[in-house]
């Protein structure tokens, strides 16, 4: 079993991260459509996980039947079965992988629940150390304000409700939000996660991401697009 | 006050966790769950409340792994991960409720068979430790304990080869038998090593149903009464346990060594006698506390 920092495989992986609300998937879709018009090999993971977990993952959260562990644990199983299943064999097969979410989610939103840091981080460390992974740093009233205009309520995982933080739908999400930036902002440094300040201009921020990953790519395949 | 391995979970608080936690661990067809069936009876005889849970019981995950393991589709870590799942949706909602009202909880393994069957398929050992680190340190850890030789007419001669039994997963090219042979070989190897780690009390599982059944009274009588455990003795080395015979064969339980002695062979197909004579011995053990 090869642990975080362990695998050697052709392709790349790069990574974003934040809060709901950061822009993050904004940033991985415009950069996929960059590395594509390049020319690489490039997937975006799809999180296809095997219908036995995602189901038990579905029916755990419609019944509320999750606990912080529980929670933990299910979400790792998924995350296990896309590591073995999906990511892996396309790193191997020199792909450029792109993931919206990675291990940091976890840490952050499993420590904000109340599990303990370092279980967490040793839970996880079968996973492959990214080859970038970035953090959209936000203040919460903004990302908040971004997801009020577009959405009509949370749900109850999403909203931090199992924790009992306030009766509040609205109210629980910024608090546990904050809880989660709070990881993340210790995350950050421990990991090597670039930050990225996700108040300045979208194509700001891709010029810095797209600047990033090009540096990384030295060796990635790229194919030979039909003419 | 009950303890767990390493870190704790959010919410679990261990005071108050009157019962007792019993865990039965063995390898495949050795005979657990016919313990479990006997032993049930003859706790609520005496009038303790018992739960018998056991591997894919929850209801998170239990149909899911049981779903997952007709298709053998799951990576290695994946499954070992949904296992921890279901057990931990068991440890929250059917141990820790069970024992803090007061209930002997008998457990049909615990997490040492996750630890050795994710062992032998190659997973971290340290990884998949921390992984149940929250896991509560049981009142007592029966091993039932038996050599592959004996072990295979037991499960052949009952039910047949099954796959994962048979380890079929690792050694695709084989067929069953020499793929179970060397599966459940490296299985209670593992167990070994897991034995000394937690501190298994070892029970000679290859003995007739009713002597393990006796044996595994004495020791939970011990436990509920609030005796002191013998002192911990080696696991016996398959080889050593051979040469040495009888000394280092099975669990030193000088109550079993009494009632071993005491009871001619031709009650074998007795066993009332033997439960009643158990029972009055654990109603003794009652008077004194």
């Amino acid at each position: 079993m090869k642990r975080y920092g362990e695998h050697r495989f052709p392709g790349k992986l790069f990574v974003v991260e934040g809060i709901d609300g950061s822009g993050k998937s904004t940033q991985l879709m415009l950069l996929h459509q960059w590395l594509q018009a390049e020319g690489y090999g490039t997937v975006f993971s799809e999180w296809n996980s095997s219908p036995l977990v995602r189901d038990t993952t579905k029916r755990g959260k419609k019944k509320q039947m999750l606990t912080p562990a529980t929670f933990s644990l299910i979400h790792a199983t998924d995350f296990a079965d896309r590591m073995e299943h999906n990511i892996i064999p396309l790193l191997k097969a020199g792909a450029v992988v792109l993931c919206d979410r990675y291990i940091y989610t976890a840490f952050a939103r499993d420590v904000a629940r109340g599990m303990d840091p370092q279980w967490v981080r040793e839970l996880y460390s079968f996973a492959v150390k990214p080859t970038a992974a970035f953090y959209f740093r936000v203040p919460l009233e903004v990302a908040m304000r971004r997801l009020m205009d577009g959405r009509n309520g949370f749900k109850f995982y999403e909203a931090g409700l199992d924790l009992e933080l306030s009766e509040d739908p609205v109210e629980s999400f910024r608090m546990f939000q904050g809880r989660i930036i709070e990881e993340y902002e210790k995350i950050v440094p421990e990991f090597e996660v670039i930050a990225v300040d996700a108040t300045l201009p979208i194509e700001e921020q891709q010029a810095q991401m797209r600047q990033l990953v090009k540096a990384k790519l030295a060796q990635a395949k790229r194919l030979r697009v039909a003419p | 006050m009950k303890e767990s391995y390493n870190v704790l979970l959010p919410d679990m608080k261990l005071e108050g966790l009157t019962g007792k936690l019993i865990v039965i661990e063995g390898t495949d067809g050795v005979g657990r769950s016919t313990q479990i069936n006997l032993l049930k009876p003859w706790l609520e005889q005496q009038g303790r409340a018992v739960l018998d849970t056991g591997i894919t019981r929850s209801a998170l995950a239990g149909k899911g792994i049981k779903q997952a393991k007709e298709g053998h589709t799951l990576g290695k870590i994946t499954l070992s991960l949904f296992y921890a799942t279901d057990f931990t949706d068991r440890l929250e909602n059917q141990i820790v409720p069970a024992l803090r009202a007061g209930f002997v909880v008998l457990t049909d393994r615990y997490i040492y068979s996750l630890m050795a069957r994710a062992m032998v398929r190659a997973i971290d050992p340290g990884w998949i430790r921390n992984v149940y680190s929250f896991a509560l340190k049981p009142d007592a850890i029966f091993y039932l304990r038996i050599g592959v030789d004996d072990l295979i007419p037991r499960v052949v001669f009952t039910r047949g080869f099954d796959y994962w039994e048979s380890g079929m997963d690792l050694h695709p090219s084989e067929d069953m038998y020499e793929s179970f042979r060397k599966y459940q070989t490296s299985l209670l190897a593992q167990f070994d090593v897991l034995a000394q780690e937690y501190g298994f009390e070892v029970i000679d599982a290859s003995a007739d149903i009713r002597t393990v059944f006796e044996q595994l009274q004495a020791g939970i009588s011990r436990v509920l009464t609030g005796e002191a455990r013998e002192p911990l003795f080696a696991v016996p080395g398959a080889k050593a346990a051979e040469e040495e015979g009888e000394r280092v064969r099975v669990v030193d339980f000088p109550a079993l060594k009494e009632s071993s002695g005491s009871v001619p062979e031709d009650e074998e197909g007795q066993p009332a006698k033997l439960v009643s004579h158990a029972v009055a011995k654990a109603t003794e053990g009652d008077d004194k506390t």
